[in-house]
């Protein structure tokens, strides 16, 4: 039996509570030591008036009664499963007529995969009270486990005969249908299901499946695209009740963590908010709330909880970062750049941070510091394509040509399959303000290639540039006119603009090479 | 494209080993097979035995680390090629700066800094058939330094001499050692441009454009370090190992092998870098039946990918509309390791994924062209997977019935609260778990059959599976994280009849890994099989196909599809032994 088998386990702990009574269990305490300071409290003081209660001669049975499974209520609540069991058992013992704690040791079975033991605990405790709807649905659900298909069948059954909507009814229905593969009636109680709670979209999942196989992919697809992680479980008002009981704040914490996971935004605020109820200088709670309330559209509700956040710790490296974030939207950059600077002051290596800051130095025309920003990025991660094609981008401007030259070269060496690097690459090689660092040839047929793999008129248009570099004059304006035509009919007007002003000098013959930068010429010689 | 064809008679390497006998060591010889059925275990533990003493080191500090809990992997492979297989174990390190592997909570007591280890296979064969099994560590004459914090170890030869080579995964850069086939090994990585400095977990060698190299797959699991990892708790609101969802999913990464000794990263073109997560299993096959190798990838908390193979170099993510991406449920489950295989006997390659206790392990079935159903309860795997956290795993007949069976090595990732009571220090050990088929497409567990040691609590995490001393049937290697490598040999399989196969190329005597064999035993009886190293976690399998054939004293046909789509027949093969099967020595049908 299950019970015998944890007492055993728990057999090693040195904190016990012997039974007041014969057919009792001994309860062994839990180390409380690790958990945090709030919870441990809590515990340590239920735990104390329990004693009492066991230890008082005078305790009637009822009252011995509520007080084991009100301490093992407490315990479910935190997980604590092997002395939440070992208070069912006595609780059940002497008032084995009360429906809870019979049925929450069956949820413990449930939870621990004891199916026997479950099914055994949850049938009494339907005898006891017939309307409790979550009794069937467990049921159900542990026999669609157990591959007992009718016996799910009929259990589902019976939680429709107490509520008719019950949405985990309908959802076990289907399921069993499905793995009938008796896939109509399988859409049948899906829909059911997703019309008592349309905001469950794992069903869609289901109905997809269910779909497919009536082989109606279209209506698959479409479900497909409808799916989420918000699933169906059944109304049990006893299991819910003992989120009511714990205390601190590291299970909001946890809670809210796995919400905002899940982009149940609207669940993860309320944890958090529960978290910081139980400790306003709660760090994560004030950092992951306000993460939250960006996602909600609360902008100036997250700026107070990371305000929050930095006025606890003012090196919080995800309070700065996100505030950054928020001024960034509000084009307060220079608000912004003075948080990402204080994050990089904590973490030198936060590439995200060092990125975002040379994105907003180059915002605020901070453009020496934007360049040096990028560079630093480039450097620890060559693998970021934005930041090596803003860096090129701003040495163009400090008419660096070599050095933006040799650094996107490094770049597609090391990365040649990055399509935007190998297009800058070769537009440089074909049209670089300084002469001397062009090289039409192999430009024209990185240019080729890249324009084969993208059919790109931009691309296109760095091929025109090429043949121009090398005095192919009269293909560059074939060139030129094809891509010309193209443009007009998607309707490019920027681009026919621009194209048509290169064509005019392709068509003028040789010399119709780029224009380049006469003072970058004398620099170079 | 094949323009001719020989027809050979047919090519026989008959019974291994092809090296001679080596002098046999003092260990205790393992009787042969007997013949009639009893009721001993099916496998036998016996790694310090024979050798094969490996302690895993994970280098922790009581910080609740992620990559402590998560290696490491081993492989099995003929790395000398005299015939038997040899056992690479790979090995974790300290994971904080400034620390010394002497201080650490489970201090390293051995005479040198940890690393993963080569062990010989110094097997002798007497001529009554009974066997002596002895390991030599080699490590150090190899030269394989590997001293990085290791997860996972991939085989296959990138340069098709013949000699199987080794990618091993890190938390950090990865090695690639190219075996030179006199007992060295050299590191390559910088040369052939494998390197990925992540953290990376499986990896799997796959020639995804047949062109006769071999690309490599490797995963890459989560964007941690010292400084970026929280304090996480468990819902007792005690200190607990964070899930990988709070680090970044870093992406996975395609090696092209362009045949000059180089690689190309080609993750981009291909197609892969679309869809990824915490990626921790991969194992590829052709689960469309199309020619062409697919990848599957099992993550940890993400949707998996199901990577079909366009046959132009890139590949598409078909996992969600195929059925393979989530659980009938639609969630997205921890995804630790994976294998595939054809359990129920319909051709086509089924896959199975590890998971999170309260999860169920599940089984997709295929229901041909690259369609998939969870069918996980029906087969009987619901329950029995909800107890533990499945890692390592593995489709392998153990009892040559012509049935695929299944195994599962666990331990858990978050404290245990019965262990915690107890007082164990690193409360996440588990029983394993071995499941019978049934040959209904049901598996019932064995698990209380499988011997004392394989019920041992530990925190096992690879498995890898091959016929270690080649007496035709699998036995098994499982490495556990902070404890010692086990291996199981298997004690019942060759009681059924069997039919061993290295498949090999045309040239060099590669193994041709992702090959199919099709094996006719009668006109309504055909087994399908694939020669592969990859599946399972962080692990490499024997590439040679052992086929159980149950009673059946002869296999009227062999049909191997090579990678490139050619197929080769052999008739009348001897059963009971293994056979060398070379590409274009059979009567070629195609």
């Amino acid at each position: 039996m299950a019970l015998e088998g944890r007492a055993q386990d728990a057999a090693q702990t040195k904190e016990v509570l012997p039974p007041p009574k014969t057919g009792l269990v001994t309860l062994h305490w839990p180390d409380l030591m690790k958990l945090e300071a709030e919870v441990r409290e809590q515990l340590m003081s239920l735990q104390a008036g329990l004693t009492a209660t066991v230890k008082d001669p005078k305790a009637t049975t009822a009252t011995l009664s509520e007080a084991y499974g009100t301490m093992g209520e407490i315990y479910q609540a935190y997980s604590l499963n092997s002395p939440a069991r070992e208070c069912y058992f006595n609780a059940g013992f002497l008032t084995p007529q009360d429906f809870r704690w019979v049925y929450l040791l069956g949820t413990l079975d449930q939870q621990e995969d004891l199916a026997d033991d479950a099914i055994r605990r949850y049938r009494i405790a339907g005898t006891l009270r017939p309307e409790y709807v979550a009794v069937p649905v467990n049921l159900g659900n542990i026999y669609l486990q157990l591959n007992r298909l009718e016996d799910a069948k009929e259990n589902f059954k019976a939680a429709l005969a107490i509520d008719e909507g019950s949405a985990a009814a309908l959802y076990g229905l289907g399921q069993v249908a499905l793995s009938q593969r008796s896939y109509a009636e399988a859409v049948n109680y899906f829909d059911q299901a997703l019309a008592v709670i349309p905001g469950a979209n794992r069903i869609h999942y289901s109905l997809a499946l269910a779909y497919r196989g009536l082989g109606d992919a279209e209506k698959a697809t479409a479900h497909l695209a409808q799916q989420g992680t918000v699933g169906v479980r059944v109304n049990d008002p006893l299991v819910d009740g003992l989120q009511e009981l714990i205390k601190g704040e590291r299970i909001h914490l946890i809670r809210g963590k796995l919400a905002l996971e899940s982009r149940r935004y609207a669940e993860a605020a309320v944890e958090f908010r529960k978290a910081i109820a139980a400790n306003r200088d709660s760090l994560p709670a004030h950092v992951n709330l306000g993460a939250v309330l960006i996602q909600t559209g609360d902008s100036k509700g997250a700026a107070e909880q990371f305000e929050a956040a930095l006025r606890l710790d003012s090196q919080n490296t995800n309070a700065h970062y996100n505030l950054a974030f928020l001024l960034a939207n509000e084009n307060e950059h220079g608000l912004a750049i003075l948080h990402l600077q204080s994050v990089l002051s904590v973490d030198p290596n936060d590439l995200s941070a060092r990125t975002f800051l040379a994105q907003e130095l180059l915002k605020s025309k901070r453009l020496e510091e934007a360049l040096a920003e990028f560079s630093r990025v480039v450097k620890a991660d060559p693998d970021n394509e934005d930041a090596l094609l803003e860096q090129v981008k701003l040495l163009e401007q400090k008419r660096q040509y070599k050095q933006a030259l040799d650094s996107v070269e490094k770049g597609h060496a090391q990365y040649p399959q990055k399509g935007r690097t190998a297009a800058t690459l070769a537009y440089l090689l074909a049209a670089s303000p300084q002469y001397d660092l062009r090289a039409g040839a192999r430009a024209l047929e990185l240019a080729q290639l890249i324009y084969k793999a993208t059919g790109s008129l931009e691309h296109g248009a760095i091929v025109t540039m090429a043949l121009a570099e090398l005095g192919r004059c009269t293909e560059a304006a074939e060139w030129q006119r094809r891509l010309i035509a193209t443009a007009e009919r998607e309707r490019k007007t920027d681009l026919v603009t621009k194209l048509n002003t290169d064509l005019k000098r392709y068509e003028r013959g040789k010399p119709c090479r780029p224009a380049g930068d006469p003072g970058a010429q004398a620099n170079a010689n | 494209m094949r323009t001719w064809f020989i027809i050979l008679t047919v090519f026989f390497i008959v019974a291994q080993p092809g090296a001679p006998f080596r002098a046999a060591a003092q260990q205790p010889a393992i009787p042969p097979a007997p013949g009639g059925r009893s009721s001993a275990s099916i496998f036998k533990e016996v790694a310090e035995q024979v050798g094969l003493k490996f302690q895993h080191y994970n280098g922790m500090t009581g910080k609740f680390y992620l990559p402590e809990i998560t290696g490491s992997g081993a492989a099995l492979f003929d790395f000398d090629n005299d015939g038997d297989l040899d056992v690479f174990v790979v090995q974790g390190n300290v994971l904080e700066p400034n620390t010394q592997a002497s201080s650490t909570l489970f201090p390293w007591r051995g005479s040198e800094s940890p690393r993963g280890r080569l062990f010989r296979n110094d097997l002798v064969i007497a001529k009554d058939g009974s066997r002596t099994l002895h390991f030599t560590d080699v490590t150090e004459k190899s030269g394989i330094a590997a001293s990085a914090y290791g997860m996972g170890v991939a085989v296959g030869d990138i340069n098709n001499d013949g000699w199987p080579d080794l990618y091993l995964t890190n938390l950090g850069h990865n090695q690639m050692y190219l075996n030179k086939g006199d007992g060295t090994f050299v590191d390559v990585t910088q040369k052939t441009g494998t390197d990925d400095p992540r953290w990376s977990t499986s990896a799997s060698f796959i020639d995804y454009d047949r062109d006769g190299w071999l690309d490599l797959m490797v995963l890459n699991y989560a964007d941690f370090s010292v400084t970026n990892s929280p304090t996480c708790y468990a819902a007792t609101t005690a200190k607990d190992y964070c899930t990988p969802r709070v680090f970044k999913a870093p992406g996975n990464r395609l090696f092209h092998n362009k045949g000059d000794g180089t690689f190309e990263d080609v993750t981009v073109s291909a197609g892969v870098d679309k869809d990824f997560g915490h990626g921790l299993g991969v194992v590829t096959a052709d689960f469309d039946g199309d020619g062409w190798p697919d990848m599957y990838i099992a993550n940890d908390g993400d949707p998996n990918q199901l990577w079909i193979n366009q046959k132009n170099g890139t590949f598409k993510n078909e996992a969600l509309l195929a059925g393979a991406a989530v659980n009938r449920d639609g969630q997205a489950e921890a995804g630790m390791g994976v294998d595939a295989g054809d359990f129920d006997g319909n051709g086509t390659e089924d896959i199975f994924v590890t998971h999170l206790m309260d999860q169920t392990n599940t089984l997709y079935t295929n229901l041909g062209k690259g369609l998939f159903e969870d069918r996980t309860r029906e087969a009987g795997l619901g329950m029995p997977g909800t107890r533990f956290t499945g890692f390592g795993t593995l489709f392998f007949d153990y009892d040559n019935d012509g049935w695929l069976d299944l195994l599962v090595a666990n331990g858990a990732v978050q404290l245990l609260p019965g262990l915690v009571r107890k007082g164990d220090p690193y409360p996440l050990a588990q029983p394993n778990q071995i499941f019978h088929n049934d040959g209904q497409s049901k598996f019932v567990e064995v698990s209380d059959q499988a011997g004392a040691a394989f019920q041992l609590l530990e925190i096992s995490r690879g498995a890898a599976c091959g016929d270690i001393d080649n007496d035709g049937d699998t036995d098994v290697l499982i490495t556990n994280n902070n404890g010692p490598v086990r291996l199981f040999l298997n004690q019942v399989g060759n009681r059924n009849h069997w039919l061993g196969l290295r498949l090999i190329g045309k040239d060099r005597g590669r193994d041709m890994l992702g090959a199919q064999v099709e094996i006719v035993i009668a006109k309504n009886k055909t087994l399908w099989r694939r020669a592969r190293t990859d599946g399972s976690y962080l692990s490499a399998n024997d590439p040679r196909v052992l086929v159980g054939l149950g009673s059946a004293t002869h296999v009227e046909a062999v049909l191997v599809h090579w990678p490139d789509g050619a197929v080769d027949e052999w008739q009348d093969l001897r059963i009971d032994q293994y056979s060398t099967l070379k590409e274009g020595t059979g009567s070629r049908r195609k």
